[in-house]
């Protein structure tokens, strides 16, 4: 996507922790303008976690722990903010997950020493889709149901199974989204973006990958490959076409910036790639607002009756 | 501090507990954050947490100020019902002055504009203290003129209260946190040009999505930091200070001494004439301090 000839955004290669069996190879590729501070990034969505949920009069939370960076991520930040033992994780393969994916849970689970909890959704999700032959409840049409359509019913499967632990477990849902994915609009409706609250989404995925490294997120984690799981081999970059630290480069320098598309083209993207990321990012526009509602009465909530959603009274 | 948002009867009771804290500690002049009686992200709660100047919460807040003085925030709202940030300066027992919010960002994260009118008057205060007070909040320092109005005025002390919400992480940052690194440069600035001391109070905590990054200062009249407040952390922090250092930086930086407000006041009734295409001499002439031949004569295009 980028020249990469530019030598002012050239990425830097943060220190590899002194335990790295390969300290010749950096843990993630962290670009220049992309570098936080960790430590007041940390402090910030940990107090944030803390607020959210004492504002809404809980104690406990849970969230779905895919044994990938972001959930594990904010496992960790979650765990810092109430007690491991006031966080529930609740892993949801399905029967082609990859192992991998659960042993990198259990990975966190351990190292935390948080509660799991574990939902295998295969009898769902075959249920409506159907297996070997037999229509299930989806129908005859559900049963060639393209990698799209079942990927999304997974993702909502696995909102359902949290939302209703949620209730068993008396806490508020935590969000596992980045800012990459939600502008890009990589994620599913009401699925994996469905949460109470998500102390993550302002962080891009190489900004994930730098507090992932600084709060001790297992450098399995944090190495291997962004993937959805949704189907084996898949992942995020190849299914994108964008490498992480480009495309958060590119957004970056877009969005938070704003820069035109000539400044970016200056400064070395290229311009189809440039066309491309703001196609997605404007064709996700739903994904990140509520649900329009016709303006008919004198207040409409989200136009003009407005209130904090922690207004006094409103914890439970 | 960390106000609850909405919840004026909690925020009166930390206000009074600090106070009292504040007064055993031997402080004469107590400073709370913007909007520390009720929170600041509120939205339509404003106009429920809005109070008149002469309502009894807050004059009993006043009653337990005797023998000090205190600077503290709340929702205004005017006999005619407009809604007000306003910082009030509470002394020996009565709500001595309210300063209100002149700037009302309405950009970015900010909404302020929606909900709140914006004052109109800048005035210094006469205080126990010896010395005369400028009273500002958060925004109203993001315009140079505030301060240096205060400072022209007499102020030797420059008050302002914010509820600033951090954000910009980048590394780059001195601190971690771009909002606090521009807040220091400009406190600094302030307090070397206006030669004064300026006191900055920020609050702390989280209101819905935002986290407020403290870091509250004192900045002595020649630019340097007499005390920096860690960033989030709560706390009731006691500074000394030492009016006399106004007097000596003025002594031997006479900044104040040589500003020309004159000149910069003919030169505004110039750029406002221009601004508006009405012809620059009759807009100037009551000025009075016209140089001969230093003013464009006829008028300007509407809209050149």
């Amino acid at each position: 996507m980028s020249a990469g000839s530019d030598s002012r955004h050239d990425g830097v290669a943060p220190r590899v922790a002194a335990d790295s069996p390969d300290q010749t190879e950096p843990l993630f590729e962290l670009p220049a303008e992309l570098a936080i501070d960790a430590d007041v990034a940390r402090r910030v969505m940990v107090g944030f976690i803390r607020n959210q949920l004492r504002q809404a009069g809980f104690n406990h939370a849970l969230l779905g722990l895919s044994g990938g960076i972001d959930s594990a991520l904010v496992a960790f930040l979650a765990a810092e903010a109430i007690g491991p033992e006031n966080l529930l994780c609740v892993l949801m393969p399905y029967r082609t997950s990859s192992p991998e994916s659960v042993e990198h849970a259990m990975l966190v689970v351990d190292q935390l020493g948080c509660v799991s909890d574990t939902v295998d959704i295969s009898a769902i999700v075959d249920g409506y889709f159907g297996r070997d032959g037999a229509i299930g409840a989806g129908g005859l049409g559900a049963v060639d149901a393209a990698p799209l359509r079942r990927g999304n019913f997974m993702a909502r499967a696995r909102m359902c199974s949290l939302y209703d632990r949620s209730v068993a477990w008396g806490g508020l849902v935590v969000g596992t989204g980045n800012k990459t994915e939600s502008l890009i609009g990589y994620t599913t409706l009401f699925g994996d973006s469905a949460c109470a609250f998500n102390p993550i989404g302002d962080l891009y995925k190489s900004q994930v990958r730098q507090v992932a490294a600084a709060i001790g997120v297992p450098e399995a984690i944090i190495r291997k490959a962004p993937s959805a799981d949704l189907w084996p081999g898949q992942t995020d970059e190849q299914e994108a076409g964008f490498s992480y630290p480009e495309l958060d480069r590119l957004l970056f320098w877009m969005i938070d910036k704003r820069r035109t598309d000539d400044e970016l083209e200056a400064m070395g993207f290229r311009r189809q790639a440039i066309e491309r990321v703001k196609r997605l990012v404007a064709v996700s526009e739903f994904k990140r607002q509520v649900p329009p509602v016709a303006k008919l009465g004198p207040r409409t909530t989200g136009v003009d009756y407005l209130y904090p959603r922690r207004r006094p009274g409103s914890a439970r | 501090m960390a106000p609850r948002l909405g919840v004026v009867a909690d925020n009166l009771a930390t206000h009074r507990e600090a106070l009292s804290a504040a007064r055993a500690g031997g402080a004469g002049l107590v400073v709370f954050p913007e909007l520390g009686l009720t929170g600041y992200q509120l939205q339509d709660l404003a106009a429920e947490v809005a109070m008149r100047a002469d309502d009894s919460r807050l004059l009993g807040l006043a009653a337990e100020t005797k023998g000090l003085s205190a600077v503290v925030s709340f929702v205004e709202e005017a006999a005619d019902h407009r809604l007000f940030i306003s910082a009030a300066l509470l002394e020996d027992g009565e709500v001595r002055f309210v300063h209100r919010k002149l700037f009302l960002p309405t950009y970015g994260l900010f909404d302020e504009r929606r909900f709140f009118a914006a004052g109109d008057r800048l005035r210094t205060v006469d205080s126990r203290l010896g010395v005369k007070l400028g009273l500002a909040v958060c925004e109203d320092f993001w315009h140079l003129a505030v301060p240096e109005t205060l400072a022209l005025d007499g102020a030797q002390i420059l008050i302002n209260v914010s509820s600033s919400p951090g954000r910009d992480l980048a590394a780059v940052h001195e601190v971690g946190l771009g909002t606090a690194a521009s807040w220091r440069n400009l406190m600094r600035t302030y307090a070397q040009l206006t030669t004064s001391f300026v006191v900055f109070c920020n609050r702390v905590g989280m209101d819905e999505t935002i986290s407020f990054w403290g870091g509250s200062e004192v900045i002595g009249p020649s630019g340097e930091a007499v005390f920096t407040a860690p960033l989030f952390d709560e706390g009731l922090h006691f500074v000394d200070i030492e009016l006399g250092d106004v007097r000596r930086e003025r002594i031997g930086l006479p900044l104040l001494r040589d500003e020309r407000p004159e000149l910069h006041l003919r030169e505004l009734r110039r750029i406002l004439a221009e601004r508006a295409g009405i012809p620059v001499n009759e807009a100037t002439e009551s000025s009075g301090g016209a140089e001969p031949g230093g003013l464009e004569t006829g008028g300007l295009e509407p809209g050149r």
